[in-house]
C-alpha cells in the first residue's frame, strides 16, 4: 500500500516555501502520493524520508521462492478483497530419530494426482535434526533425492547445518534454524548456500527483533516459524504476522510463515487435518504434517484449490468427454458447461444415480449455464459444433441431454444435429438422479 | 523498534443466542472479534458442536458409525447414545425421511420422534427438514408446538417459507428460528430483515448461510461467511449480527471422497477415514471463516473438532 | 469504509418555532423535530442555538440533556459561536453513541474552536476557509493545512477533524461547483474525513427543485469521497440517494429492504 498524502506531509518540512512550484507542502505531498510529482522536487526533504517513501511503494509481503515453489506476495487479508496469490504448500516431517523415516519418505510420494488442472502432491520434506548428526546428513540426502520437492533443513546447529547443506547441494533448500543464539553463523550459511533462511524465536516480540536483525544484515530471503508451543499460540502468530504485514504495512513481518502441525498435534492425524484446514484459510504458507494420506489430501487439496481461486477468474475444467459410472461408447451423453462448480455438482449427482453417462463439458468460458447462455458462450451453434467435432466419432450413443435451464435451445440443437435425439434434462442438478433413473 | 501488537476488536458484537433450557442450554455468538481470534479478545462463547441424527437411520453408514448406534431402534435411542459423545453439546434431528420423493414419513411420525427425543435427553434440540418447503413448514410448525418451552431451533426458514416458519416457530411458540440462504450474502441479510420485520427478535435468529464440502465451490462459502462477519463487526450492520450455524455433515458425507468404496478406489484407502477427514476439514474451515456452531455426524470428527476448538479458546 | 454520516440540521434557531422553543425551554417542539429526524435515519443531530450570549451555556446543557435522555444518548453536533456554551454542552454530554462534534472552526477567526475540540476530545468541523470565500483549491488546501496542523499540535487524531469544503450556491456560483467537488476528492485522497452544509447549493431555488439538486449533488460528492453531510434527513429523496450510494460504495451490504433500514 502506498503512503497517503498525509503520511508524507507529516515528514515534510511544512514551510510552504513554494520552491517545488506548489503553493503549500500539503498540496505538494498529495501530488507526490498520487504519483503526479516526484518527491525529489522538494529540495528540503530529508534522505531518510526519501528512503522511507521508496520502501513504502514496495509490496507489504515479499514473495519468497524456493526451487519452483512460491510463497507469500499476498496483498489482502480476505480473498474477496482481491485474491490470494500463493497457495500454501505441504511438507511432511522426518527426523534422524525416526526408525521408519525411509517409509515416510516413500509414503509421501504416494499422494500425487491431478484435480482441475492442478497437480496435488506434497511439495516439501521437513527434515528435523534430533541429535544424531551422521544419520541426519544421510536423511537430508535421501530427502533431497525425492524427485521434484524442496527440503526444509530444520536444524539449529550451525556445524550440522553446514554439512547438511554441503550434502544437499543443488537441492531447493530452506535452512530452518536461525535463532537468537546462532543468527550470525546461520545467516552466513544461508547466504553462502543460497538457501532461504527460516527464523525461530520463543515469542512474537523476539521473532520480530530477530527478523529485523537479519534484515539488518542484508538478508531478506526469509520465512518465519509460528509457535510450536501450542495450537493457540501458533494460530495467534500466523494471524498477527500476516495482519502486521498487510494491514499495518509492517514489512519486518512481511514474510511467509511455517506452521508445524506435526509438532502441534503429534500422533493425531485427524487433528493435523483440522489444523491444516484453518491454516489454509488463515495464513500458513508452509504446513508441516506427519504424513499425507489420501483421506487427508482429498479434502485439504480441494479446500486449498478453492480458497486460492481468484474470485475474478472462476475455476474451469478442461472441455472433453467425462465417462461416469463406467460409461462406454453406448452410454447417453449429457452436456454442460466448464464452470468447475457446475461440473462438480452435476458429476456428483450423476455418479450418485449409478447410471452410466458420458458427461460432455463444452468450452463456455468458465461460466455457469445461464450466464454462459446469456453471454452467447453456450448456444445451439457451440453445442452442435462441440458434439460434431469432439464427440460424434468417439461415442456411438446418439442421445444428448441438455441442461433444463437452456430448454429453449432444444429445437435449434435438434435442427443442427439431425441424427441425434435431443432431450431436455432437469433444471436443477439435484433432480438428475431421479431423471437418469427414469430415463434409463 | 519492538513489534506493536494491535488487537483488532470491534465496538459491535455478534448477538448471543441461547438454545435449549436448564443446565444443558447453550449460547452461541456474543464475540466482538473475528472468528477464533481469541488472542484479540476473549471469545464470549466457544463454538459449539451438534450431533446429527438421521430419521432414516444409519443402516448404510460406514462400519464404525453404524457400530456406534448398534442396537438403537429409535431416534430417542440414538439421541441418548449421541448425548454421550464428548464435545457434543446439542442434538440435531435431521428428518430427511420426510421427503415426499423419498421415504415420505408423515409429519406426525416425525413429531412423535422429536417428542421422544426431548424426553430422552436434556441437550438442546435443532430440527432439520427434508428440503421440501411445504413439508418442512408443516414439520417446523408442529415440532415447535409439540416442544414448546424446550427452546429449540428450527433449521431453517427460507425465502419461500419465512412467513409461516417465523410466525409459528418464532412468534407463536417462542422457539429459535434459523434463516437459511444458500451462499447469497444479500439474501442472508434480507431474510434477517424480513424475520425481524415479522416480529421475530434479533436474538432469536440464527443464520444458516449455506455450505459445501471442501473442494466443492467452498470458496463461495468462505467469502460469504467472511463478508458477513466483516459487515457485522466492521460496519456494525445489526441485520447481520446473528450467529451462524452450519450443518456440515449432510454435505461432507455426500461427496464422492466420502462415499466411493475402497474397492472402487483402492489407493484412496478406508472410506470411513475419508469421510471423517472430509467432515473435519470442512468443519474447521467453516469455523475459521465465521461459524458459531457446526453440525457433525461421526463421533471421531466431533472429538477432533472439539479438540481444535478447545485448543484455540 | 463506514456508512455515510448524516447530521440532521433541523434543530436550528433560524427556524422560528425552534427558536421560540429554545428560548422558552419548551421540550415538545424540540423533541418532535428530533424524533422526525432520527426516524428518518439521521446519525447525528445538529443543535444550533445561535450566539446565545449570556444564557448559552445553560441553554446548551439543557438541550444536550433533553435530547440525550430522550433518545438513547443520541450523538450531537454543538453548533454555536458561543464557546462557553459548547464547553458547557460537552460537560454534560454522554459519549456512549459517539463523540460530540464542535460546529465549527475555520482557518481565521474561529481557529480556536480546534483547540476547544482538542481539549475536550471532540470532533471538530473545520471549514477550509479564511476571511471570505477561498479563491481556488490551492487556497483551500492552505487552510486545510493550517487547521490540520493546529489539531495535531493539540494532540488531536486526524480522523477527528472533519473538513468542510464550503458548499457554494449554484445560483450565482455555478462555475465553482466542480472545484468544490475536486477539493472533496483531495480531502478523501489524504484519507481525511469531510462534511458540510450540502443543501447550500440549492439555496434560493423553488422548493420542489431543491431535493433533486441536493440528491444529485450528494451522489456526486459521495463519489468523490465525502464522508458526511449536514442535511435535512426528512428529505426522503436525499436519504434514499444516500442509502443507495452507500450500497454502491460497498459501505453497506445490499438487501432488498435496504431503504427500510
Amino acid at each position: 500500500m502506498a503512503l497517503k498524502g498525509l503520511d508524507i506531509f507529516k515528514m515534510s518540512p511544512k514551510t510552504n516555501c513554494k520552491e517545488c512550484g506548489v503553493p503549500t507542502c500539503m498540496a505538494f505531498c498529495m501530488k507526490v502520493a498520487q504519483g503526479a510529482l516526484p518527491i525529489e522536487k522538494c529540495p528540503h526533504m530529508g534522505a531518510d524520508v526519501i528512503a522511507k517513501l521508496s520502501e513504502a511503494t514496495a509490496p507489504p509481503m515479499k514473495t519468497i521462492q524456493v526451487g519452483d515453489f512460491k510463497m507469500g506476495g499476498e496483498t489482502v487479508l480476505a480473498r474477496h478483497e482481491k485474491t490470494f496469490v500463493s497457495k500454501n504448500l505441504y511438507a511432511v516431517s522426518v527426523s534422524d530419530s525416526m526408525e521408519n523415516a525411509d517409509q515416510v519418505l516413500a509414503d509421501l510420494q504416494k499422494v500425487d494426482y491431478e484435480r482441475i488442472g492442478e497437480r496435488m502432491f506434497v511439495e516439501m520434506v521437513f527434515v528435523t535434526y534430533a541429535g544424531n548428526k551422521d544419520a541426519y546428513i544421510e536423511l537430508a540426502k535421501k530427502a533431497a533425492a525425492v524427485p521434484g520437492r524442496a527440503i526444509i533443513l530444520d536444524v539449529n546447529c550451525p556445524t550440522c547445518a553446514k554439512e547438511a547443506l554441503e550434502a544437499t547441494k543443488g537441492a531447493a533448500v530452506i535452512l530452518n534454524g536461525a535463532t537468537a543464539e546462532n543468527v550470525e553463523e546461520m545467516n552466513a550459511l544461508a547466504t553462502e548456500y543460497k538457501a532461504v533462511l527460516g527464523v525461530k524465536a520463543e515469542n512474537l516480540d523476539a521473532l520480530y527483533d530477530l527478523t529485523a536483525k537479519i534484515e539488518g544484515m542484508g538478508n531478506k530471503n526469509l520465512v518465519l516459524n509460528a509457535s510450536t508451543e501450542s495450537i493457540k499460540a501458533a494460530f495467534a502468530d500466523a494471524v498477527q504476522i500476516r495482519r502486521a504485514a498487510i494491514k499495518n504495512t509492517d514489512r519486518t513481518f512481511g514474510y511467509p510463515v511455517i506452521v508445524n502441525a506435526a509438532a502441534l498435534a503429534a500422533g493425531d492425524q485427524a487433528l493435523q487435518a483440522a489444523l491444516a484446514s484453518i491454516f489454509t484459510l488463515k495464513y500458513g504458507s508452509i504446513i508441516v504434517m506427519e504424513g499425507m494420506s489420501y483421506a487427508q489430501a482429498l479434502p485439504l487439496y480441494g479446500l486449498r484449490q478453492n480458497v486460492f481461486t481468484d474470485p475474478q477468474k472462476p475455476m474451469k475444467v478442461e472441455p472433453g468427454i467425462y465417462p461416469l459410472n463406467g460409461a462406454d461408447e453406448n452410454a447417453v451423453c449429457a452436456i454442460t458447461v466448464d464452470f468447475a462448480l457446475t461440473y462438480f455438482v452435476v458429476s456428483g449427482e450423476m455418479e450418485r444415480s449409478g447410471v452410466p453417462v458420458n458427461l460432455l463439458i463444452s468450452d463456455a468460458g468458465g461460466y455457469s449455464v445461464l450466464t454462459a447462455w446469456a453471454a452467447g458462450k453456450l448456444s445451439a451453434t457451440s453445442i452442435a459444433k462441440f458434439v460434431t467435432e469432439n464427440v460424434a466419432d468417439k461415442v456411438k450413443s446418439r442421445t444428448l441431454i441438455l441442461p433444463g435451464k437452456v430448454a429453449v435451445l432444444k429445437g435449434e440443437v435438434q435442427d443442427k444435429l439431425p441424427d441425434w435425439n435431443v432431450v431436455v434434462g432437469p433444471n436443477e442438478a439435484v433432480q438428475l438422479v431421479q431423471f437418469l433413473k427414469d430415463y434409463k | 523498534m519492538p513489534f506493536k501488537k494491535t488487537p483488532q476488536t470491534f465496538s459491535a458484537a455478534i448477538k448471543a443466542v441461547e438454545i435449549g433450557t436448564g443446565d444443558k442450554a447453550i449460547t452461541i455468538g456474543g464475540e466482538n472479534v473475528l472468528p477464533l481470534y481469541s488472542f484479540d479478545a476473549e471469545i464470549a462463547n466457544a463454538p459449539k458442536i451438534g450431533v446429527e441424527i438421521l430419521d432414516t437411520g444409519f443402516e448404510n453408514a460406514p462400519a464404525g458409525l453404524k457400530a456406534f448406534y448398534e442396537g438403537c431402534t429409535s431416534m430417542a435411542d440414538m439421541a441418548k447414545k449421541a448425548a454421550t459423545i464428548e464435545g457434543a453439546s446439542f442434538i440435531c434431528l435431521h428428518f430427511e425421511g420426510a421427503d415426499p420423493n423419498g421415504a415420505d414419513r408423515s409429519v406426525d411420525e416425525c413429531v412423535a420422534d422429536a417428542k421422544a427425543v426431548a424426553e430422552a435427553v436434556d441437550l438442546p434440540i435443532v430440527i432439520m427438514g427434508c428440503k421440501n418447503n411445504e413439508k418442512d413448514s408443516d414439520l417446523f410448525n408442529k415440532c415447535s408446538e409439540a416442544l414448546q418451552g424446550k427452546n429449540i431451533l428450527v433449521l431453517a426458514a427460507k425465502e419461500e417459507t419465512y412467513k409461516a416458519v417465523g410466525a409459528s416457530a418464532g412468534l407463536a411458540y417462542g422457539q429459535k428460528v434459523g434463516a437459511e440462504s444458500s451462499v447469497d450474502i444479500n439474501l442472508a441479510k434480507q431474510l434477517n430483515v424480513l424475520l425481524t420485520q415479522l416480529g421475530v427478535k434479533q436474538d432469536s435468529i440464527v443464520m444458516h448461510v449455506g455450505t459445501a464440502a471442501a473442494g466443492y465451490g467452498f470458496e463461495y462459502v468462505v467469502s460469504t461467511m467472511e463478508r458477513i462477519r466483516l459487515a457485522a463487526l466492521g460496519q456494525n450492520d445489526n441485520t447481520l449480527q446473528m450467529p451462524v450455524m452450519t450443518p456440515v455433515a449432510s454435505e461432507a458425507w455426500n461427496v464422492k471422497e466420502a462415499i466411493a468404496s475402497e474397492a472402487d478406489m483402492p489407493e484412496w484407502g478406508d472410506v470411513e477415514t475419508r469421510g471423517i477427514d472430509m467432515e473435519v476439514v470442512t468443519a474447521s474451515a467453516v469455523l475459521a471463516a465465521g461459524t458459531n456452531a457446526v453440525i457433525l455426524r461421526h463421533p471421531q470428527s466431533i472429538a477432533t473438532v472439539s479438540k481444535l476448538i478447545n485448543a484455540l479458546m | 469504509m463506514g456508512k455515510f454520516i448524516t447530521i440532521g440540521e433541523r434543530l436550528s434557531t433560524t427556524a422560528p418555532a425552534v427558536n421560540k422553543a429554545f428560548l422558552e425551554r419548551d421540550p415538545e417542539p424540540i423533541l418532535a423535530r428530533a424524533k422526525q429526524q432520527l426516524d428518518a435515519g439521521a446519525t447525528y443531530l445538529d443543535v444550533n442555538i445561535g450566539p446565545a450570549e449570556g444564557y448559552g451555556p445553560e441553554l446548551m446543557k439543557w438541550a444536550v440533556q433533553l435530547l440525550q435522555s430522550n433518545f438513547d444518548n443520541v450523538p450531537l453536533a454543538l453548533d454555536t459561536s458561543n464557546k462557553d456554551a459548547i464547553e458547557a454542552g460537552i460537560s454534560v454530554y454522554n459519549r456512549a453513541k459517539g463523540k460530540p462534534i464542535v460546529n465549527s472552526a475555520d482557518a481565521a477567526g474561529r481557529i480556536e474552536y480546534v483547540d476547544l475540540a482538542a481539549a475536550n476530545d471532540a470532533i471538530v468541523i473545520a471549514l477550509c476557509n479564511g476571511e471570505g470565500i477561498a479563491a481556488d483549491n490551492d487556497e483551500r488546501m492552505g487552510y486545510l493545512q493550517t487547521l490540520l496542523e493546529r489539531g495535531m499540535e493539540h494532540g488531536m487524531s486526524e480522523e477527528d477533524l472533519w473538513f468542510d469544503p464550503l458548499f457554494l450556491v449554484v445560483k450565482g456560483m455555478q462555475d465553482k461547483q466542480m472545484e468544490v467537488l475536486e477539493f472533496i476528492k483531495m480531502i478523501s485522497d489524504m484519507g481525511l474525513n469531510s462534511t458540510g452544509g450540502l443543501s447550500n447549493n440549492s439555496n434560493g431555488m423553488p422548493k420542489n427543485i431543491r431535493p433533486i439538486m441536493d440528491s444529485a449533488l450528494v451522489a456526486m460528492c459521495m463519489m468523490q469521497g465525502l464522508t458526511s453531510a449536514i442535511v435535512n434527513p426528512n428529505d426522503l429523496r436525499l436519504m434514499e440517494t444516500i442509502k443507495s450510494c452507500d450500497v454502491f460504495k460497498n459501505n453497506t451490504l445490499y438487501a432488498d429492504s435496504y431503504l427500510e433500514l
